[in-house]
């Protein structure tokens, strides 16, 4: 393959890079000019997204916090689309067979105002009982009392059967509220047991660490101060587990935090962030279990003062050190 | 629609897959909002906290992603393979803009995604995450290093060059290489 525009040859390589957005503003819109041009490049662009999806899969899990679903619930009703189901059902209601009893009446009152201005005649009582309703009232004065009584049956079941249909209604859906009630408060269960079994898990990894024999520790302070901050790590390379907790750590900066960072013991390798901390009113912090690739032997652990949200490589001078 | 049919919300998240509940979101169902979110919320988290290493931020990734889905469903569409293939690579792309302070980048959504496997089953996914780890585990460790820092730390060729000492085609080798031996592991 080859940008035909600057005659450079463009690569799987490049297109690896390309897909994790790793290239300069430069190399990126020259990729783009290509990919728009081959189907050849683009298909391998997509099974190469398809491989960093594979990829993207062997991190190690973490629950989201709890409340992470109710805010995303929260924001999805706060979001929500014209014609989703609820609305759409409110929407239709009145066309709809279950609320219908009030124009069914509605409706007959209407017929009957037509029919008063022009009474049909010849016609059966037995034809539908809406015609019933109508022609009774207009059109019959000299009915006898067993054929008004027979008439006002008709209106008698039409109300009966509409007092049952609301009362279905209102049935179904007290019974709807109640199902989607208890199905949300069983995820929220389903979720809370799940954060709940994730923080035994962390809890357990924590004093594993703690009793593992052994576990790396190192003690980090600075030279000849006299509130010396003091910051003790425990590390276990083969699980990757690191805890660390630090006191009489001056204050910050307002938008700084500290970083600790993992001082690789093979040759070549950089420090590796494990995590940040800001202390507390005492200058007290910990970092607890941060996420850290396993099998790295550490030489030492340092520390040192970052901009808020970290920094991909450490920032002099470092604060703190141990070996 | 599932009110209409009597389905609940335990029969969305089990039996249907991504295609219908996707069918469902563009209709405005929330419920089937939730079920994705049910099903893919814990990678998506947990992509965006190894990048960031920071819940805080980790978890407006995630409300982030999730809420493009249901603003604009169109922005996947089946076409472009496993929506759950697909939200990983949308959560790290942009946990690494979030790090690099950077407007999230329109290449994030106009994305074409190869894939073979049905995220949407549990078993499928553990499965999926197992041997990915097992062939990642098994790669060397300089391979493995170097996609870790590219993929995951977001660091450029150039700056892994730098990291490392090692030169910049090497670099770029490995990266592929790495890609190349876990796609072989999935095809074989």
């Amino acid at each position: 393959m080859s940008d035909p525009m600057n005659d450079r040859p463009i690569n799987s390589e490049d297109l690896a890079l390309y897909a994790m957005q790793l290239l300069t503003e430069e190399e990126r819109a020259a990729v783009a000019a290509y990919l728009a041009k081959s189907v050849e490049a683009r298909r391998e662009l997509a099974e190469i997204q398809g491989d960093l999806a594979v990829f993207a899969h062997t991190v190690d899990l973490h629950s989201p916090p709890t409340m992470a679903r109710e805010r995303f619930l929260k924001q999805l009703a706060r979001e929500r689309k014209p014609g989703s189901p609820d609305r759409a059902m409110a929407e239709t209601r009145p066309q709809g067979a279950p609320v219908r009893s009030g124009t069914v009446f509605a409706e007959a009152a209407e017929r009957m105002k037509a029919a008063k201005i022009e009474p049909p005649k010849g016609v059966s009582a037995v034809e539908s009982s809406e015609t019933v309703v109508a022609i009774d009232h207009i059109d019959q004065p000299k009915r006898s009392f067993a054929g008004r009584a027979f008439s006002w049956a008709g209106w008698a079941v039409a109300a009966g059967l509409a007092v049952a249909a609301g009362s279905f209604y209102r049935e179904r859906d007290t019974l709807r509220e109640t199902l989607a009630s208890q199905t949300s408060q069983m995820d929220h269960m389903k979720t809370d047991m799940t954060s709940q079994s994730a923080d035994l898990e962390a809890a357990r990894e924590v004093m594993d660490t703690m009793k593992d024999s052994s576990a790396m520790r190192v003690t980090l302070t600075t030279y000849k101060a006299s509130t010396a901050p003091i910051g003790r790590a425990t590390y276990v390379p083969s699980k990757g587990a690191l805890v660390f907790l630090v006191s009489n750590m001056a204050p910050l900066q307002p938008a700084k935090t500290y970083e600790l960072w993992l001082l690789p013991a093979a040759e070549g390798m950089g420090p590796i962030p494990a995590g940040m901390f800001v202390p507390d009113a005492h200058g007290n912090a910990s970092v607890i279990m941060p996420p850290m690739p396993k099998g790295i032997e550490a030489k030492g652990f340092g520390v040192t003062i970052e901009n808020e949200g970290g920094s991909a490589t450490p920032t002099m001078p470092i604060v703190l050190s141990g070996e | 629609m599932y009110r209409e049919t009597g389905l609940v919300n335990s029969s969305l998240t089990s039996a249907q897959d991504d295609a219908a509940l996707l069918a469902l979101v563009q209709g405005g169902d929330d419920r089937a909002m939730a079920a994705l979110f049910d099903r893919y919320s814990k990678v998506v988290y947990s992509v965006a906290l190894r990048v960031l290493r920071d819940p805080s931020t980790a978890e407006d990734i995630l409300q982030d992603v999730f809420m493009q889905i249901w603003r604009n469903p169109d922005s996947f569409v089946a076409t472009r393979g496993s929506l759950g293939g697909w939200l990983a690579v949308v959560a790290r792309n942009r946990a690494i803009d979030t790090l690099r302070r950077k407007k999230p980048t329109d290449q994030v959504d106009d994305m074409a995604l190869a894939s073979n496997y049905n995220l949407a089953n549990e078993a499928e996914r553990n499965s999926l995450m197992e041997r990915a780890r097992s062939v990642i585990h098994k790669l060397p460790t300089e391979q493995r290093k170097t996609l870790e820092m590219a993929f995951f730390d977001g660091l450029t060729h150039t700056e892994i060059a730098e990291m490392t000492g090692d030169p910049l085609g090497t670099v770029k080798t490995r990266i592929r290489s790495a890609l190349t031996t876990l796609r072989k592991a999935f095809t074989a």
